[in-house]
């Protein structure tokens, strides 16, 4: 392989891992804050995505309108979600949260097929997202500078509000104990919907983003994607936001790779993207940048 | 003792009106009217209801009577309306019922009760294997295959990627066909490239084909992958003939692939704007007559085809109830004048017709060119 086609997967590798980047970091605070392995996270980035895509087709809103707009109300979802779905079930087993998450996902796929039926629908990209430019024969279009660029903003965003705020005191405390933290005077509940709010927000852009890049919305588009970003999560440290990040980037570079050197297996880059998942449980079950999950959040 | 002189003289004036007048012949239809699959199953049943008004009656002048089940798409529904065809309906032969996995049901029971199936856009290649009853009016995917490797040769192009759906029997048999073809006319295949259907990031496979420089590309794929493969190739600067298989013949992917998808090519049966015979041309008039459309859906044509292949052969029987002779008959087909073009059905009950290729252009699908086998 040449240079140039190289430089060119590279880029391709940049663009796909930063999307799931951006929809692991919601899975790994959620996790962080509730252990709860929110399987219905993926299904909101097709509910940000077809927002998006609403406001677009049917309201002709510009498009920064629209992200706007589909982010904040995907961001109002994810608290909805939690209210109701997560919120009575607090004092109740891990496991009937994990059960509950999987059948919000399933609610949300079906609930989407009923209203706007199974055939994927053409996404009204802006002329200006699909913009090419050429340098030194590596074609980049606009969307993908954008995607990995905004990723890095948003991740130092979460990262300044963990750190550096009052808010985001209190969610690395609630990673430790709800209960010590309910008696500190933090609203614990409070705490928790803007971690929804937060990670659903995130995993609107992801989606958005998600549909800019491959023009077509459907109700099931959120689930392989949420997979392989859980994935991300996980192979990253389950917890970490860096690691989501890192996570998702080895994800997105792992399927390119494959295809790049392995044309004839590029129908199993799936499988290796998973495969990678499978080593770090078996080598390093904490993830790459998770740490002692007894003493460290975030 | 009176009753059973009744019955006689019944019995007797049954046999004999039967003698004298008409009588009525049912043959059974199974397609999706509703559910995800209605609109093919709707303007397939649309060309049997047309060819049967147009031909109502036997050479014999028996009435031909359509009893049509709504399978909605499902392979449950699909058995349960042919076993109800066959034991209570007793139709002597069904047309249906479109999809590959559907017609599958429909044949296998009917198989077994000797009645013949003729099914209008079913393509799996293993479909009419071992079963005397199946037969079909359309090709086959390895003779798709076939046409597109003969089209690439044609045009000289040398070398050719493949794109592969892993997970379709349609497109593993699509290209198998092409590469056996394409290979044998002395082109070369360079790649074969494995996806999966449910992928939207194509980016690296496109890289990947732009490196490997092919001077055509082979996409037997259905319309979600084949878009997005063509919308990045724009992207990232891949201009190359594309071509697909009937997988794409439709507006979806027109839709989702935009502007990229301009010049793309694929196969299909029929074009409506391109009659292949003055029978074509009177069915496709006869139809806006009917239903106030110019254009037609080839599926219709294909779907009035199975009617009037069957009516042929029924014609050709000395009993046009007798399922065993109509299977022969049926098998008999060769160069028959259908709306679809000519068709010629085998001893396998695979039809050798011929396909026609499209290309699209200013976003819609414009016939290109016939080609027959």
């Amino acid at each position: 392989m040449d240079i140039l086609t190289f430089m060119q997967q590279m880029v391709n590798g940049f663009s796909l891992g930063s999307m799931y980047a951006l929809i692991a970091i919601g899975y790994t605070m959620v996790y962080g804050v509730l252990r709860l392995i929110n399987f219905a996270h993926g299904d909101i980035m097709m509910v940000g995505a077809f927002l998006a895509y609403t406001f677009m087709a049917v309201f002709n809103l510009p498009f920064p309108l629209t992200v706007l707009l589909a982010v904040t109300l995907s961001a109002a979802l994810g608290m909805l979600m939690d209210k109701i779905a997560y919120k009575p079930l607090r004092e109740a087993p891990k496991i009937s949260l994990l059960i509950t998450a999987i059948g919000i996902s399933f609610f949300l796929e079906n609930a989407f097929t009923v209203f706007v039926g199974g055939v994927p629908r053409a996404f009204p990209v802006p002329s200006y997202m699909e913009q090419i430019f050429t340098v030194a024969n590596v074609t980049f279009s606009v969307s993908s500078i954008t995607v990995p660029l905004v990723t890095l903003i948003l991740l130092l965003g979460i990262l300044y509000v963990l750190y550096k705020t009052k808010y985001g005191m209190a969610i690395r405390a609630l990673s430790f104990d709800i209960k010590t933290v309910n008696l500190m005077g933090i609203d614990a509940n409070m705490i928790i919907s803007l971690v929804f709010a937060l990670g659903s927000a995130l995993a609107a852009v992801g989606g958005i983003f998600w549909a800019v890049n491959y023009p077509s919305v459907e109700p099931m588009m959120g689930v392989l994607v949420g997979l392989k970003a859980f994935a991300a999560a996980v192979v990253g440290g389950i917890g970490s936001v860096t690691g989501a990040v890192l996570g998702g980037f080895i994800i997105g570079f792992t399927e390119v790779v494959v295809i790049a050197f392995f044309p004839e297996m590029g129908g199993y880059k799936d499988a290796f993207a998973f495969v990678f998942l499978i080593l770090v449980l078996l080598f390093k079950p904490t993830g790459i940048m998770g740490e002692d999950l007894e003493k460290s959040r975030f | 003792m009176s009753k059973k002189i009744l019955g006689l003289s019944v019995a007797t004036l049954l046999s004999c009106s039967s003698l004298l007048s008409a009588k009525e012949i049912k043959i059974g239809a199974v397609m999706p009217m509703s559910g995800p699959l209605a609109a093919y199953g709707q303007v397939t049943d649309l060309g049997v209801k047309l060819a049967h008004k147009l031909q109502p009656k036997l050479k014999n002048g028996d009435t031909i009577k359509i009893v049509l089940l709504d399978n909605k798409g499902d392979k449950v529904e699909t058995a349960n309306a042919t076993t109800r065809l066959i034991s209570s309906d007793k139709v002597v032969a069904i047309l249906g019922a479109l999809t590959s996995s559907n017609t599958a049901q429909t044949i296998a029971i009917a198989d077994k009760k000797e009645i013949p199936v003729i099914a209008a856009v079913a393509t799996g290649d293993k479909l009419t294997a071992k079963r005397e009853f199946a037969n079909r009016v359309c090709f086959s995917n390895a003779f798709q295959g076939e046409v597109v490797a003969n089209y690439a040769i044609s045009k000289g192009y040398k070398t050719a990627v493949v794109v592969v759906d892993q997970a379709q029997v349609y497109s593993l048999g699509l290209a198998k066909a092409f590469q056996k073809k394409f290979k044998s006319k002395g082109g070369k295949i360079l790649k074969k490239i494995k996806i999966t259907s449910g992928d939207k990031d194509f980016k690296a496979v496109v890289s990947q084909i732009k490196q490997i420089n092919p001077d055509f590309m082979f996409l037997p794929l259905y319309h979600p992958e084949a878009s997005m493969i063509a919308r990045q190739s724009k992207q990232l600067g891949l201009d190359k003939p594309m071509f697909s298989g009937d997988g794409v013949a439709n507006q979806t992917f027109i839709d989702l692939g935009g502007n990229a998808v301009e010049g793309y090519m694929f196969t299909d049966f029929f074009d409506y704007s391109n009659p292949p015979s003055k029978t074509s041309a009177d069915f496709v008039a006869f139809h806006t007559k009917e239903t106030g459309e110019k254009e037609m859906n080839s599926f219709t044509a294909l779907g009035a085809d199975t009617y009037n292949v069957l009516i042929a052969a029924m014609n050709r029987c000395e009993d046009p109830t007798n399922s065993i002779c109509i299977n022969k008959e049926i098998k008999k087909t060769t160069n028959f004048d259908g709306v679809s073009g000519k068709i010629t059905i085998d001893k396998d009950g695979n039809a050798t017709r011929s396909a026609v290729i499209k290309e699209i252009k200013n976003g819609k699908a414009v016939f290109k060119a016939i080609v027959n086998p």
